[in-house]
């Protein structure tokens, strides 16, 4: 098999991983920015709470995928760095700006003194656009007229951005940021909080932006036809049971909430972004960038991909039980060793109350 | 107006100088948690864990922001010089990805460290520590090689305007590496172990004497006094390897223009590339041909064996290089005079001019390291990839290069106020309670805390 498309494949997991992680921690930031009035406070303390310990280790996943994409298609890249120029400086002003600001916040002394406040208000406005110009990026991609007709990629042709596709495509990029974010933090609310008007306006939340998700998403399949033709082909051709995946787990995410089976609505949502970001790449697929740039004419020397993916083969095995282990200490009701006895106990506590409430 | 070529490279050095001073502390803040802590569980001293915390609490903050800084590189590479991770990426992307898996573990054990104060064991959170400080260290020795590549490319051949037969372990290996990487990593120790015994070295100042302070001094200084010889040596190794394989930057460096034999030292002094001078120096007779050759009459190749056009800004180069050494030198007398009075004196001395010395070795330390990077990287100039690809053919052809420096340079500021206020502010808290327990160490912060930790 091409080791080209093997390290696409290993990069286009880490884009759904990014999508699953970082994009929550995008939606978290969103949720931020709603969070006013009464519930304001609980809400803020409850995304520090559970952005805290993982938001460094969500973005480097961006920051492998760069990498990566340099080293495996450099030609592309060398594209992608000039034709979405303006979209990534912002995506970058973005990513910097709300990663120093929610450190700023959580350690601010006075919550409620004006640095605190500042901050706060900077994380959860870029929180906002920086996915949606992940989003337009996306759709330039996308929408095969990213590169000028001549072939030489400029950063002020801006065809296939400043398009109504690119627009929806933004927006639904910020909404399923959301949605993801709202059900993990109704999972949070209920099982570290044990708030549970927190835990019911999650809810709503998530079932909302779901709808919003699922609408927008329509709407650019309905656009892609006109504005990302080569998409659309591809679509037609082989991503169709994929796609009637992504619907079938997002109705299923969204009974699994209204019915308040929220750990397996947390898998569900998952599994959509995966879908739907897998459903786009086999649509794409065997472009990188449509249409002058594909796998075969932009790949790297083979003889230097098997050595990266030699190296993450390797860094992965380092990598995955670390992640595990930082995921079960935060965010897992599982036993694992190094805790300290009464946090073991809290947890068998807690995971036996949760059971009760599912058994009721 | 800025023309593109410069704002590229003002906006790249000004993320670099940036970050570096993160990457840094990122390197040798860990060591020290480590190792404080370790103490805390051997010795049960609960001093020990209030430094630690406080380290820890500081640490957060710097680390994030190291984080952060460190994106807007991954970015720029891209963004202003495509050209160059075109080639590059081609070359030498793989030390590029095992930096990134080592940021990643960094980052991964650094939640752990942070966040777990209260949910792991007080074995398993030491044992978290060791993580942080091996992979600092390893995305160090990656991201350094990488740089290293730039100076000396290996790995490769160009054939009929086509990069091939592409060698990716060897041009991790290129012959700058292993002088390169060790120098950054040393650094790494030397300013973050000056760095943090000047903070002491202020609060001896200020009259303070308890337990806490002296440990946190002299735990500093030891790391110190232990990096600074090595780096000293390490530094003598680079400038000869310089001399052979980067001859315009050796020249440059030390202000010879003039290839000539029995090539003196010029200590200071501007260096002048249109008389070849260098004014207002001390010269010391032969000194550089004894130390780059150890042979008085050696000959040193000047930068007059170059097209005029192929030499770096001499004038920068050979400042930076005498400002990185002296401030080195001063702080090996530093750390000397400090462990030398203190055998003598079977305690810590506390006289004021050492402790000024002390405190000014901190920020020395830290300007020795962006000098010793800006000779590094002004020093390889015209070229990004010395020999093969020029700067200003690196280049990216996006337009409005000046207005994303000056916005860059706004956040840099906005960000640095913000870091620095925040230091402060955090410093000037009551220390935390600890004392011993079950399952460990107890830990009460100060009681103006909120939502966070």
């Amino acid at each position: 098999m091409d080791v080209a498309l093997i390290a696409l494949v290993v990069l286009w997991w880490a884009l759904i991983v990014y999508a699953a992680l970082g994009g929550a921690d995008f939606g978290a930031g969103v949720w931020d920015l709603f969070a006013v009035g009464k519930m304001a406070r609980k809400q803020h303390g409850l995304i520090n709470h559970a952005l805290g310990p993982v938001w460094e280790a969500n973005h480097v996943w961006l920051i492998f995928l760069i990498v990566g994409l340099f080293n495996v298609f450099p030609s592309a890249f060398y594209a992608l760095s000039i034709a979405l120029f303006f979209p990534f400086t912002i995506v970058l002003i973005g990513i910097v700006l709300r990663g120093a600001a929610f450190v700023y916040r959580y350690y601010a002394l006075d919550e409620t003194g004006f640095f605190a406040r500042s901050w706060s208000r900077v994380f959860s406005v870029t929180s906002v656009i920086t996915p949606f110009f992940l989003g337009v990026a996306a759709a330039g991609v996308a929408s095969g007229r990213l590169i000028a007709p001549d072939g030489v990629p400029r950063a002020t042709y801006l065809a296939g951005m400043l398009t109504p596709f690119a627009f929806v495509i933004g927006a639904m990029a910020v909404a399923l940021c959301a949605s993801v974010a709202a059900v993990y933090l109704v999972v949070e609310a209920r099982d570290t909080e044990h708030d549970e008007a927190l835990t019911e306006s999650y809810r709503t939340k998530a079932l909302i932006t779901g709808a919003i998700t699922a609408v927008l998403g329509a709407l650019g399949l309905l656009l892609s036809i006109s504005e990302a033709p080569v998409i659309w082909q591809g679509m037609l051709a082989r991503a169709i049971p994929v796609v009637i995946a992504t619907m079938l787990i997002g109705l299923g995410t969204a009974v699994a909430l209204y019915r308040r089976y929220y750990r397996i609505a947390r898998v569900l949502i998952i599994a959509e972004t995966a879908f739907l970001l897998g459903s786009w790449g086999l649509s794409q697929y065997p472009y990188i960038i449509p249409t002058r740039y594909t796998i075969a004419n932009s790949a790297n020397d083979p003889t230097v991909i098997t050595t990266l993916i030699i190296g993450i083969v390797c860094g992965l095995v380092i990598l995955l039980p670390s992640l595990y282990y930082l995921f079960s200490v935060f965010k897992l009701p599982y036993p694992i060793p190094g805790l300290r006895r009464p946090e073991q106990a809290r947890q068998t506590q807690a995971r036996k109350n949760n059971e009760m409430i599912v058994n009721k | 107006m800025m023309p593109d070529l410069l704002a590229a490279r003002a906006q790249m050095g000004t993320s670099l100088a940036f970050h570096i001073i993160f990457s840094v502390l990122g390197v040798g803040v860990p060591l020290l948690l480590c190792i404080s802590e370790g103490l805390a569980l051997r010795t049960k001293n609960p001093v020990w864990m209030m430094l630690t915390r406080r380290w820890a609490r500081a640490a957060a903050i710097l680390f994030a922001i190291g984080a952060v800084s460190g994106t807007i590189l991954s970015f720029e590479l891209g963004l202003l010089w495509p050209t160059y991770t075109r080639f590059a990426g081609a070359v030498v992307g793989l030390p590029f990805l095992l930096e990134g898996f080592a940021f990643f573990t960094e980052a991964i054990f650094l939640g752990l460290y942070l966040y777990g104060w209260d949910r792991l064991s007080a074995r398993a959170h030491w044992l978290c520590s060791f993580p942080i400080w091996i992979s600092g260290m390893a995305s160090a020795w990656f991201i350094v090689s990488a740089n290293s590549w730039m100076n000396t490319p290996a790995g490769f051949v160009i054939k009929n305007g086509k990069v091939v037969d592409i060698n990716p372990l060897q041009a991790i290996f290129n012959p700058s590496t292993p002088f390169e990487t060790v120098h950054m990593i040393l650094a790494s120790y030397v300013a973050t172990g000056f760095g943090v015994a000047a903070v002491y070295a202020v609060a001896y100042l200020r009259g303070k004497r308890e337990e806490y302070y002296r440990k946190g001094l002299m735990l500093a200084m030891l790391l110190a006094l232990v990096a600074t010889p090595l780096q000293i040596v390490s530094g003598d190794f680079n400038a000869r390897f310089l001399s052979v394989y980067q001859p315009t930057k050796f020249a440059a460096m030390e202000g010879i223009f003039r290839t000539q034999s029995g090539a003196p030292i010029s200590i200071g002094g501007l260096a002048d590339p249109n008389t070849g001078q260098v004014k207002y120096a001390l010269e010391i007779p032969k000194g550089l041909s004894i130390l780059a050759d150890y042979n008085p009459n050696a000959t040193i190749k000047g930068l007059d064996q170059y097209p005029r056009e192929d030499w770096p800004n001499s004038t920068i180069v050979h400042t930076s290089f005498d400002g990185m050494v002296g401030s080195g030198f001063f702080a090996l007398l530093v750390a000397v005079v400090f462990w030398a009075l203190f055998l003598l004196k079977k305690r810590l001395p506390t006289y004021k001019w050492l402790l000024w010395g002390v405190f000014l070795a901190g920020p020395l330390s830290f300007l020795a390291v962006e000098l010793g990077w800006m000779v590094t990287e002004i020093g390889r100039q015209p070229w990004t990839i010395y020999g093969y690809l020029r700067t200003k053919d690196a280049v990216t052809t996006a337009p409005l290069l000046n207005v994303s420096f000056l916005i860059f340079s706004l956040i840099y500021v906005l960000l640095a106020v913000a870091l620095i206020w925040l230091l402060l502010k955090v410093a000037r808290r009551p220390l935390p309670q600890v004392t011993l327990s079950e399952q460990g160490y107890d830990v009460k912060e100060p009681e103006i805390e909120k939502v966070g930790v």
